[in-house]
């Protein structure tokens, strides 16, 4: 790896630390980071390269892993806790990282309630939020946001939404995990391609000029445009401005070179899911090993998803028609649509042990980038065809130096209490209960 | 004491509501009130859901109980508890309407929503033993709080701003600047709320598509002089850059239609100043474009404006991106400036003109799109070894088919109401097959449907039998939900979260018919109330199959044993079931009926029907729900609309006239003229 950045004559992390926004913000975009960067045990930067000139310990990330529809608990939840857990048919693509994962299950979904929707919308709004759904939209952001607002002030993008499927029944709710806010939806980015322009497409430094030139001229069009505007309307247009602003920050930090990133193909077949989501997980991997931002979130199925599973040898009907598939045609060991989910999710629990996987072969001092990133899985539902909120599933990684791994845990406690945990215990965020409405305790039974 | 109600009356003179509220307050004290209505009793009532169906859009609207919405202010809840006095039978209370409907003491659609001896009953009670004594003139004024209700009133959400949709994105840069790429098509895609892909609140602008937008304006400006000026967008001769007249005159004509209004000073310099930035005149032409397509002021277009300058301007918006989906054009934006859009007869004039520009089919086709969910249809999935016709051809065939038939009824001068009344369709090859008539020689042209399969409007036609359906058969609640919901403009309540909403499965040794398998929702307490409401409609309809072939019996497949991927080789077992179609709609009066025919003529006739394809054009035009101070509006337009016979030109007519003759002056909450951090 440093032979890697010595191809790049003169160019420090300092450097990008000058890029400036128009705002006059300081915007940090990393490099790989340099061995000559690190202190002499490699556990944190060195002083030399902190403007501080103090030791500081590695950025924590936090990722948000969602699937859609549920999980058949039978196929999935292990029958004993602790380590000797025996693995279930689900959980197999986990087996060479059992040691870096914790299998949750048990977990209240609290937040459902009585609100206005059905069973996926309002638990979609609950998983995300802690929030009851109101019928639109949930009622307050997602748990990536609330955490990319204490962790992200400085990175080139404050979060990164990425997807992979895109079929679903079409509304927000369905669409999309990642909320600023009551109806504001982050969309995922889902075309890979798309995705490595965002992140490391390279621009020359005429085209950032122009680019900022041509900001700056939108950015005084909508403060004319805002004068006298009523308060909605003008929050509207703030959220635009806001999204310029961040439009800016990301082009005027340039993207820094990382020759190991090749831009995907755009012409092969766009519903390839486990291809594109291990292109989307890669992607995602160098994002945060390039400190270009330290919180995402994967939306690999979609809520209350339409996918179709062709590889699986399940393409006659999608997704969500399997988890109501109430067996017409019943197979030797249950109903067919519990075994083609099981087929399902153990591609979920496949694709995440992908990243986690691709995380923990990046070093970054002297341990890997998955040490210093805390993942959580979870699923729509616990048992997929009564849309069961109460004993949903989860599964943490990373972070390990903070949290418990190798076991499998009933919990007692809500979806709420798993996010303060992970928030406060793994990344430091520091946020107390009050960020999360259904949390009334810390799950210590997740950290060292 | 009364003196005192009547200055209070005087100071907020714009509610008169409000002044009859603080009479009744006042004489009620009088009266010994038992218990604060607010505090105690609606809190219960509340909580035992009655709402979900009494509201203006539940499907209990029909009847004379409806709540006012959530957030109500008090003074409304109290009137609204006085009101009750309606539902109470003053010598013999125990014996009200009020208290034996929610303890289905008589039939409840609902079911027993308020336990028989429980506390809450308790307080009912209480309540209404007092309403049982309020006096003639108290009584008098309690009933008044419907005929305010109905006579709408409050401020409806004001929208200045709004966000061209993708498929306006779409049309707006091909009819600006030539571009044939639809680049919106890369856009994250929109999601639907109340219905529809327009609507304000699903509008956020999140990263990503600023982001997009400023991909798509990069590219579109870069293809705007990829040959020259080509496309003509430079209005006069030009040499460099520095031809100061050319570069202004050009930055003010297209900013003129890309802005839909003519440029404030300040924006001519902001552009010119990009202009010359650069030597070449195409190149900062190209640059200014780009801006401009990045502008909010080009991305938002104006529904209404606090700018008095650009009100005739933003006329010309709401009537050119209603009517035709785009942009306003080169007449329409000269009408705006010579003050020829400023009363509702101008308005009225326009609208009629720009309805017979084949640009208002466009406008129409959106709208019929969302309205009549064609994605559903068009994501729709069927086991092809039931239904081996049906494929993404013969879904797309099924959209064809929606939207020549509603162009045909709007277009021709038709009644609309005829959408579920024709006994026609408008049919290809893949549509011929499926529905057995010959092929017509031209696709799309129109063909009777064989009158035993008594297919009725959309009600028969395919598409809403498909969209509607599952994988391996039709869905009777879903139906019986897209009647409620699209057709009657009723919402009806989710099932509540944690009810297993599987079916009994089906075995050969004891088949059965759908309806027979949902009579799990009518015999479970939980499901019954709203599955009463839904379920029947969809029984009604069950001679089409879940692609909307006929069908005189249900044919059920059993296949002897799974066989993974090869299963479709395997010979199923076939049973064949006599169905029961009798269908019906609770709520409306006498509207049993056993095939799309009867339904459809009910639905022809019945008033909420008729008002709700008012309240969806309502809908689909201001991009928002309609509220309450929305009801003359809507009232007025479905007077209009069914004076023409069910015209929807006459429709349209009289929305936009009101849409552009209401009040602008009422008072807004201005925010403070810089931007937020």
């Amino acid at each position: 790896m440093s032979q890697l950045i010595t191809r790049r004559p003169r160019l420090s992390r300092r450097f990008f630390l000058k890029g400036l926004t128009l705002a006059q913000a300081p915007v940090i975009v990393g490099l790989p980071p340099l061995v000559s960067m690190f202190n002499s045990t490699g556990t944190a930067y060195a002083a030399e390269v902190n403007p501080a000139k103090k030791a500081v310990p590695f950025e924590r990330r936090f990722v948000l892993w969602f699937n859609g529809n549920g999980i058949p608990e039978r196929y999935w939840i292990p029958d004993q806790t602790g380590p000797d857990y025996d693995t279930t048919a689900c959980l197999t693509p986990l087996a060479r990282l059992r040691d870096q994962v914790h299998v949750l299950s048990g977990l209240d979904n609290s937040a459902v309630g009585n609100s206005a929707g059905d069973g996926h919308s309002t638990s979609m709004s609950a998983l995300m939020t802690c929030t009851h759904y109101t019928g639109r939209s949930p009622g307050g952001p997602s748990v990536d946001q609330i955490v990319a607002r204490k962790l992200a002030a400085e990175t080139r993008f404050r979060s990164l939404q990425i997807g992979v499927s895109q079929e679903s029944f079409g509304s927000a709710i369905h669409k999309n995990m990642s909320w600023a806010g009551p109806d504001r939806p982050l969309p995922p980015e889902e075309i890979p391609h798309r995705l490595f322009d965002r992140l490391f497409g390279a621009k020359d430094q005429g085209w950032v000029n122009r680019k900022r030139s041509i900001l700056d001229a939108v950015y005084q069009d909508a403060n004319l445009l805002r004068k006298g505007l009523p308060q909605e309307d003008a929050q509207r247009l703030d959220e635009h401005l806001s999204s310029i602003r961040d439009l800016e920050r990301a082009i005027t930090s340039l993207p820094p070179e990382y020759r190991e990133v090749a831009k995907p193909d755009e012409d092969f077949d766009m519903k390839d899911w486990p291809r594109i989501a291990k292109i989307q997980s890669d992607l995602l991997a160098y994002a945060l090993a390039t400190r270009q931002t330290r919180v995402a979130s994967y939306m690999l199925t979609k809520c209350q998803g339409l996918a179709r599973f062709p590889w699986l040898g399940h393409d006659e009907a999608r997704h969500h028609d399997y988890t109501h598939a109430d067996g017409k045609a019943p197979g030797e060991d249950g109903p067919v649509g519990q075994r083609i989910m099981r087929d399902i999710c153990r591609w979920h629990v496949e694709e995440f042990a992908y990243l986690v996987a691709k995380l923990k072969s990046i070093p970054e001092g002297d341990g890997t980038l998955l040490d210093h990133t805390c993942l959580v899985f979870v699923h729509e539902h616990a048992e997929a065809n009564v849309h069961k909120n109460s004993g949903v599933i989860a599964l943490v990684a990373g972070s390990k130096d903070r949290l418990a791994h190798g076991r499998h845990t009933r919990m007692m406690g809500t979806i709420g209490d798993l996010y303060r945990t992970l928030a406060d215990g793994a990344l430091d965020a520091g946020l107390g209960s009050e960020a999360f409405p259904t949390s009334s305790r810390r799950l210590t039974e997740l950290l060292i | 004491m009364y003196g005192d109600a009547i200055m209070v009356c005087a100071r907020i003179s714009h509610w008169p509501g409000l002044c009859l509220l603080f009479v009744a307050g006042a004489l009620a004290a009088s009266a010994q009130q038992p218990l604060s209505f607010s505090d105690k009793l609606y809190p219960a009532l509340q909580k035992a859901g009655c709402r979900m169906c009494h509201n203006p859009e539940g499907v209990a609207s029909p009847t004379r109980l409806r709540f006012p919405e959530e957030g109500a202010s008090t003074e409304r809840v109290e009137a609204f508890g006085k009101s009750l006095a309606e539902l109470v039978n003053r010598q013999n209370p125990d014996d009200s309407i009020l208290l034996k409907k929610p303890t289905n003491r008589i039939k409840h659609s609902g079911g027993e929503r308020i336990r028989k001896g429980g506390a809450d009953e308790a307080l009912l009670k209480e309540w209404i033993g007092y309403l049982a004594t309020l006096s003639g003139p108290e009584l008098e004024q309690a009933l008044q709080y419907k005929q305010r209700e109905a006579a709408g009133s409050g401020d409806a959400p004001q929208v200045v701003l709004r966000r061209l949709t993708h498929q306006q994105y779409n049309n707006t840069v091909r009819n600006l600047l030539g571009e044939p790429t639809d680049p919106a098509n890369q856009f994250p895609p929109e999601d639907y709320v109340n219905g529809f892909k327009n609507q304000y609140q699903s509008q956020s602008l999140s990263p990503i598509q600023a982001e997009a937008y400023s991909l798509a304006a990069e590219r579109v400006a870069a293809n705007a002089f990829r040959r020259g000026d080509s496309r003509h967008l430079i209005p006069c001769a030009f040499g460099g850059a520095s031809d100061a007249a050319c570069r202004l005159k050009f930055i003010e004509t297209f900013g003129r239609r890309a802005f839909r209004r003519p440029l404030e000073p300040g924006e001519v310099a902001r552009y010119d100043a990009l202009l010359k930035a650069e030597d070449d005149f195409l190149k900062g032409a190209q640059t200014v474009i780009e801006a401009i397509l990045q502008s909010p002021s080009f991305l938002f277009w104006m529904e209404q404006t606090p700018n008095p300058k650009w009100k005739p301007y933003a006329a010309a918006s709401r009537l050119a991106y209603f009517l035709w989906d785009t942009m306003p054009d080169e007449p329409l934006l000269d009408a705006a400036s010579r003050g020829e859009l400023n009363t509702p007869e101008d308005i009225e004039r326009v609208a009629r003109r720009m309805l017979d520009d084949p640009r208002a089919k466009q406008g129409l086709d959106d709208f019929v799109s969302q309205w009549l969910r064609f994605d559903r249809a068009l994501t729709a999935a069927r086991d092809h070894r039931f239904f081996p016709l049906f494929n993404h051809d013969v879904a797309a065939a099924m959209t064809e088919e929606a939207r020549h038939f509603i162009g045909d009824l709007v277009w021709n001068d038709r009644s609309f109401m005829g959408a579920f009344t024709a006994n026609y369709g408008f049919v290809n090859s893949n549509l011929a097959a499926l529905y057995k008539v010959p092929t017509p020689a031209h696709e799309y042209d129109r063909v009777d449907f064989p009158a035993e399969q008594e297919r009725s409007g959309l009600l028969g036609q395919a598409l809403f039998l498909t969209l509607t359906s599952k994988l391996e058969d039709t869905a009777p609640t879903s139906r019986g939900l897209f009647v409620r919901e699209q057709f009657l403009c009723q919402h009806v309540p989710p099932p509540p979260p944690g009810v297993d909403t599987n079916l009994p499965v089906l075995d050969q040794a004891r088949p059965m018919t759908n309806r027979e398998r949902l009579a799990v929702h009518t015999t479970d307490k939980t499901c019954a109330g709203c599955h009463h409401l839904i379920d029947p409609i969809g029984f009604g309809l069950e001679k089409f199959d879940a692609i909307g072939m006929y069908r005189e019996k249900q044919k059920l497949l059993f296949y002897p044993e799974y066989h993974g991927a090869g299963a479709e080789k395997v010979k199923p077992k076939e049973i064949l079931l006599e169905m029961d179609t009798t269908g019906q709609v609770a709520g409306i009066a006498d509207s049993q009926f056993t095939n799309a025919r009867q339904l459809g003529q009910l639905l022809a006739r019945t008033p909420q029907c008729q008002e709700c394809i008012v309240k969806q054009v309502f809908r689909y035009m201001t991009g928002r729900q309609d509220a309450r101070a929305d009801v003359p509006v809507i009232r007025r337009a479905l007077e209009d609309f069914r004076a023409s016979g069910f015209h929807y030109k006459e429709l349209v007519v009289s929305l936009v006239k009101q849409w552009e003759s209401k009040p602008a002056e009422r008072s807004v909450n201005v925010a403070a003229n810089h931007p937020s951090p």
